[in-house]
């Protein structure tokens, strides 16, 4: 029997018996959109929270850092200096490491400490801020963006992250309101005041601030710094987190004077403490690292954040397929159903299709491509069914977030030919029974009329 | 081309067995048009059924094309069925959600025969049965008398070697079944095609070449007809 008759003729049976193709691909469909959906669902979680992680983390960066060779203790310091020279993390190397395939950005950093930020007028955080000194016009490739200004060459700028901003106030006001605190531990409302003082972001573009940083000596403030540049504020990041992400950052040039001013003694020479290394891809980063070390350096990344998520998420994966499979396992009972009814229905049909010569593998298959046009058709309407889902359930994110960058849910293409595989497999393995029961059917008793 | 030995069947009715068919031996020759006439219980159904291979006989056996129908398997049986046995029924048992022409060509499905083949011969069958205009109705827009001659198409699609007709006419009126057995008539002289018709009707019987009479499972006689009609001294049959 030739495929194209086996299904014109099963595709007949399917569009004649409307309701019960109906209910059938109803319940395959639900089935389907539910493996599509709860794949999604956890695609896009791990997508979001992956970029989350990387904006925190900073996933797509190798730090770079010298390379002290290995120690074996007691007295045996290394008395070849240029031995110990080969680990230094200098100039050449950095330029080398741009050359790097799938190299992105490479800058060189040399954190200086965590200093208190007050402007000139009097103004103070209460937490301290990280000052970090490298090539400015490198922020941007770093992913940082700016919200007033850009990056300056001048020796005594600054461009602050737009958490530096945010919790000065003058010791006056912060004292009043610890005051009221500590005459009324349990006022939330004035514990809310206080909670606020760290949020309250100020105007510091171009403005002049200050540098305190404690040494044994006692505190010591810096030169007057113009703030040259604001950072935008991370996506999906909330004021909360923000409000501890306090960073500064400086020219090499700037950081060099900073340091011999608050009489750090961390002078480096003509080499660097640290490069930050950023990567096009995050899957380039072993590569990237790789060639990084051929340079005898350290290395150090973020990647084993990467491998623990997507473990917790195949995981959570899992479950969604069982769950989805499962819903599949019900509906198939639907198919069962109906199509051995449907057999008992045709068996008259089925009688005369073996009287004219239909043999038992024929009718066999006819009922096994019908099952497996339900199975389609289910599958088709999954995907639909999932698009329409998927849809509603980020219209109610955002309603209830309130926030344009939350969640979003969205397909991955590679879920579709799974969820219409499920819904194929589901059709096929249940037309099975019934198809085998129609081809047991005996022609004569089928034919009789009584 | 049919030849049927020694023939017996017997039913079992709880632990008794009663006997439909007993010691049953005729032949019918390549071309021939027979009937089986019996009364109702007679078990001229039965044997037609045997003869088709939708039973199996408690006893004797059952050539056709020089075939033992009796030996063979379930699949056998279709295959055979498929190439050397045409139905034709009493009810016509066409299929409603396909077209006439659909009907006709449903036993070349079966064989894989291209759609293009089937077409043509289908039309022509439908050309020689008289309704060539109906080739795309459905067999519910179509009289009784129409149906069978859609049935009688059908059967013959396949050229088959041999046709059993299970009373062609028993839900016709009088001048629809004279059409058809007319039809019958003519397709068995050119077509060359074997027909057996089983029958409770004499009338019916009496256009064949040759009645076989059944009686309580007993073949009572062999008779050539007369073209004329009537079977002189034949036995009269109580419906």
């Amino acid at each position: 029997m030739r495929i194209s008759d086996i299904s014109r003729l099963s595709w007949d049976q399917v569009k004649r018996r409307k309701v019960v193709t109906a209910l059938c691909a109803a319940g395959i469909s639900i089935g389907c959109a539910a493996i599509i959906v709860a794949m999604s669902i956890g695609e896009s979680a791990q997508l979001y929270i992956e970029k989350q992680m990387n904006s925190y983390l900073k996933m797509d960066e190798i730090t770079v850092t010298a390379n002290t060779g290995v120690k074996t203790g007691g007295n045996s310091s290394p008395t070849d200096l240029t031995l110990q020279d080969q680990g230094k993390l200098t100039e050449q190397k950095l330029d080398v490491m741009r050359q790097i395939q799938h190299v992105k950005a490479a800058s060189p950093y040399r954190q200086l400490d965590y200093m208190e930020l007050s402007t000139i007028d009097g103004l103070m955080a209460q937490n301290a801020t990280e000052v970090i000194g490298t090539d400015l016009n490198m922020l941007t490739a770093f992913g940082n963006s700016f919200m007033q200004g850009g990056s300056s060459d001048m020796e005594g700028t600054i461009v602050l992250s737009y958490g530096a901003t945010m919790g000065l106030v003058d010791e006056l006001t912060r004292k009043n309101i610890q005051d009221q605190l500590n005459a009324n531990p349990y006022d939330e409302t004035v514990f809310q005041q206080y909670q606020n003082l760290n949020r309250v972001p100020t105007a510091l573009y171009q403005k002049q601030i200050q540098l305190r940083m404690y040494s044994n000596d006692g505190p010591v403030l810096s030169m007057p710094l113009r703030v040259v540049g604001v950072l935008k504020k991370p996506a999906g990041v909330s004021d909360d987190q923000i409000m501890y992400d306090k960073k500064g950052y400086i020219s090499l040039e700037t950081a060099e004077i900073l340091s011999k001013e608050l009489k750090r003694g961390d002078d480096t020479g003509d080499s660097y403490n640290s490069i930050i290394v950023k990567v096009d891809e995050q899957s380039k980063i072993e590569q990237v690292e790789k060639q990084l070390q051929k340079l005898t350096v350290t290395t150090q990344t973020n990647l084993y954040q990467k491998e623990r998520l997507a473990s917790e998420f195949k995981i959570i994966k899992a479950a969604a397929l069982g769950i989805g499979v499962f819903i599949l396992i019900i509906a198939s009972i639907s198919i069962v159903v109906a199509m051995t009814m449907s057999t008992y229905q045709r068996r008259r049909q089925i009688g005369i299709m073996k009287v004219l010569g239909a043999n038992l593998g024929q009718i066999r298959n006819m009922f096994i491509v019908e099952a497996a046009l339900l199975g389609l058709l289910g599958g088709l309407l999954g995907v639909l069914f999932s698009y329409w889902i998927v849809w509603g359930i980020n219209a109610l994110i955002m309603n209830l977030s309130g926030e344009q960058d939350s969640v979003i849910i969205f397909i991955p293409l590679v879920t579709i030919p799974i969820g219409m595989a499920f819904a194929l497999a589901t059709g096929i393995l249940s037309g099975i029974y019934p198809a085998i029961s129609a081809s047991r059917t005996d022609a004569l008793t089928a034919i009789r009329r009584d | 081309m049919l030849r049927v030995e020694q023939l017996s069947h017997s039913f079992m009715n709880g632990n008794e067995s009663t006997a439909v068919l007993q010691q049953i031996n005729f032949d019918v020759h390549k071309g021939e048009m027979i009937a089986l006439l019996g009364s109702s219980g007679s078990g001229k159904s039965t044997l037609l059924n045997l003869m088709a291979g939708l039973m199996k006989p408690t006893e004797g056996q059952i050539f056709i094309a020089d075939h033992n129908i009796v030996t063979m398997n379930e699949n056998q049986l279709a295959e055979f069925r498929r190439k050397h046995i045409g139905f034709i029924f009493q009810a016509y048992e066409l299929i409603a959600n396909l077209t006439v022409r659909e009907n006709v060509e449903l036993p070349l499905v079966f064989q894989s025969i291209h759609p293009s083949i089937r077409k043509k011969k289908s039309l022509a069958l439908l050309e020689q049965v008289g309704i060539p205009d109906k080739a795309e109705l459905f067999p519910s827009q179509l009289s009784g008398g129409q149906q069978q001659r859609v049935s009688i198409a059908r059967s013959l699609i396949t050229e088959p070697s041999v046709i059993f007709a299970d009373e062609p006419t028993g839900n016709l009126d009088t001048k629809t079944e004279e059409e058809i057995i007319m039809i019958l008539k003519r397709l068995n002289k050119t077509m060359e095609t074997t027909f057996i018709i089983v029958t409770h009707e004499r009338e019916v019987a009496a256009q064949t070449e040759k009645i076989i009479t059944l009686r309580d499972g007993y073949l009572v006689t062999e008779q050539e007809t007369v073209q004329e009609g009537i079977v002189a001294g034949g036995t009269q049959i109580e419906n």
